[in-house]
């Protein structure tokens, strides 16, 4: 199993690595739709929350890629989770039935209702960000980039610039790493001078993040001189025609994977439309669960 | 014939403070020429203005048989390829595949034609076996060595080497040179423009032009320029690594004069001990 360092790509040969960047792009948006179909008995949802984890697993085992190592990287937002649970806690949804869980005063109190949607938004959440690390782990970014300017092309008829547009973002995730490493060196720079990042009251920290922010501008502006000037020297106009070295293509790993995702999703669909209302434990077990 | 003719070239960056101040020279097809100076010497601008990214105030570059304009700076820029001085910021792509194809995409050539070409200018530079290696997990003679090949790829008859290796480790310098001298043997028709201030690069070359303060103070074949050391001293360059160790061994009654590079210097040395 691969760790992943959080939003990379991980170069292994997994069955989801080999699939075609524009399915990965299509699956994910139907799995978060999929995610994000409502259940309106708060059990059914938590069951269908279990059974898109263990899908979720699945997917992780087949792409080689750890699941610790995903929920290390996801829980370093613990501070996003936190402000999300608090909000849905102490801000229950008004139109639900409020059974009392604990009572504080006379103003605050806990309501079962705001325990379930702070653990659903949360499930939500994590399930919603695995399946994006999921495609950036598994897709290189030239290929995201390629993926997203195939579908982008209708745009073309507007005269909308989409290669420039899938240019830019290639260029810029190319030069992730290139800006972390050099705000390393400026921080390191800076460090040496006696500029502290980490101590020091509001004030005394913006001061230090400007000693960080200009030099790095700076750099950024010599480095995109100098890119534009090996691109021009190598023979780039975005306005004249040009090949492609990479070509997409689907295989038949990409249908049957289509076959099972549309069916999955439909099936999802279908029970959220039309059976929104369905209590699943009581329709298999016979026994009613509630608060 | 000239692959490069210049004739009175001058470029201001502002009003009155010339980079390049009225120089000519010419340099024939399949020569390796090397134009050495210190910073600021206008060597850098004079490789962007032979490639048409600046705009000369006044004179005529000729590439071949064609006159730098706006006209023909497609048709020129498909004759020269330059390799810049930070590995970094000319790595166009995310691998190292992708970023030698980037030049063949650019002239428009078969998608199916492009891998065996990349691949074959991959092996050329020994870098075959990193083709799927993103620029992060490269060392910076490797990063050079792509965008050697990412220039080669495109068949230029003029490459130009703009500081190639002032950003290299010692390792990664000597890897440059080695390259250089290989794609010579190789392909004796290629003219190298080499732009440096490294004196040990300079050595390699057949012909010398030395700049200061944007004019070219002096030229010469390699032999007129290293046969006055004491001039070159004054110039601002030090004695190269070879001449030095021949110069010692001469000192200690060890004549190898006849030694015109530094391997047959070692063969010699070996054969003697």
């Amino acid at each position: 199993m691969n760790s992943i360092s959080f939003g990379r790509y991980v170069n292994y040969d997994s069955f989801v690595h080999k699939l075609d960047a524009r399915s990965k792009i299509l699956f994910l948006i139907c799995l978060m739709i999929m995610i994000f179909m409502p259940f309106s008995v708060w059990s059914t949802s938590l069951i269908f929350s279990l059974i898109y984890f263990v899908l979720l697993i699945v997917l992780m085992i087949m792409s080689h890629c750890s699941f610790l190592s995903f929920l290390k990287g996801i829980l370093s937002m613990w501070f996003l989770f936190l402000f999300l649970i608090i909000i849905f806690i102490f801000v229950p949804n008004p139109n639900m039935s409020s059974v009392l869980l604990y009572q504080f005063s006379d103003n605050y109190a806990i309501y079962w209702d705001g325990v379930y949607q702070a653990g659903y938004i949360f499930l939500r959440l994590i399930l919603m960000m695995s399946l994006t690390l999921i495609l950036t782990a598994t897709t290189k970014p030239l290929d995201l980039t390629y993926a997203l300017e195939w579908y982008m092309t209708p745009l073309k008829i507007i005269n909308f610039p989409v290669h420039t547009i899938a240019m830019m973002i290639s260029i810029a995730l190319r030069f992730i790493p290139t800006f972390l490493d050099e705000a390393q060196r400026i921080m390191k720079a800076q460090a040496s001078r006696g500029v502290d990042f980490s101590r020091g009251g509001l004030f005394k920290k913006m001061k230090a993040v400007i000693s960080l922010i200009i030099p790095l501008f700076i750099s950024a502006f010599e480095k995109s001189q100098q890119l534009s000037d090996a691109m021009e020297a190598r023979g780039y106009d975005p306005n004249s025609k040009r090949s492609k070295y990479r070509k997409l293509k689907f295989h038949l790993k990409d249908l049957f994977s289509a076959i099972f995702v549309f069916t999955l999703v439909g099936f999802i669909m279908y029970l959220s439309i039309a059976h929104g209302n369905i209590d699943v434990i009581d329709f298999v077990f016979g026994v009613k669960v509630g608060f | 014939m000239n692959a490069i003719s210049v004739k009175n070239l001058t470029y201001e960056y502002e009003e009155n403070i010339k980079a390049i101040d009225n120089i000519s020279f010419d340099i024939p097809v399949g020569s390796f020429v090397s134009i050495i100076g210190k910073n600021g010497s206008g060597k850098s601008t004079l490789a962007k203005l032979l490639d048409g990214l600046l705009i000369a105030k006044s004179g005529e570059i000729k590439i071949f048989d064609l006159i730098l304009n706006n006209k023909n700076i497609k048709a020129i820029r498909n004759k020269i390829g330059i390799v810049f001085q930070n590995p970094d910021n000319q790595f166009i792509s995310t691998t190292v595949e992708d970023d030698i194809a980037f030049g063949l995409e650019n002239r428009n050539i078969d998608s199916n034609k492009m891998q065996e070409i990349v691949i074959d200018f991959a092996k050329k530079v020994n870098m075959d076996k990193y083709l799927n290696k993103e620029p992060s997990n490269l060392s910076g003679g490797q990063k050079q060595r792509v965008a050697i090949a990412g220039v080669l790829a495109l068949n230029c008859d003029i490459i130009i080497l703009d500081e190639a290796t002032s950003m290299l480790d010692p390792k990664g310098k000597e890897e440059i040179r080695q390259l250089i001298v290989k794609m010579k043997q190789e392909n004796p028709s290629l003219t190298i423009l080499s732009i440096t201030h490294d004196i040990e690069e300079a050595y390699l070359s057949d012909y010398i032009i030395i700049l200061e303060n944007g004019k070219i103070i002096k030229q010469g074949k390699h032999k007129d320029i290293f046969s006055n050391l004491d001039e070159l001293k004054k110039l601002g360059f030090e004695t190269p690594f070879f001449i030095t160790v021949k110069q010692e061994l001469l000192k200690h009654g060890y004549d190898f004069s006849d030694c015109e590079n530094i391997n047959d210097l070692v063969e010699k040395l070996c054969q003697l001990m």
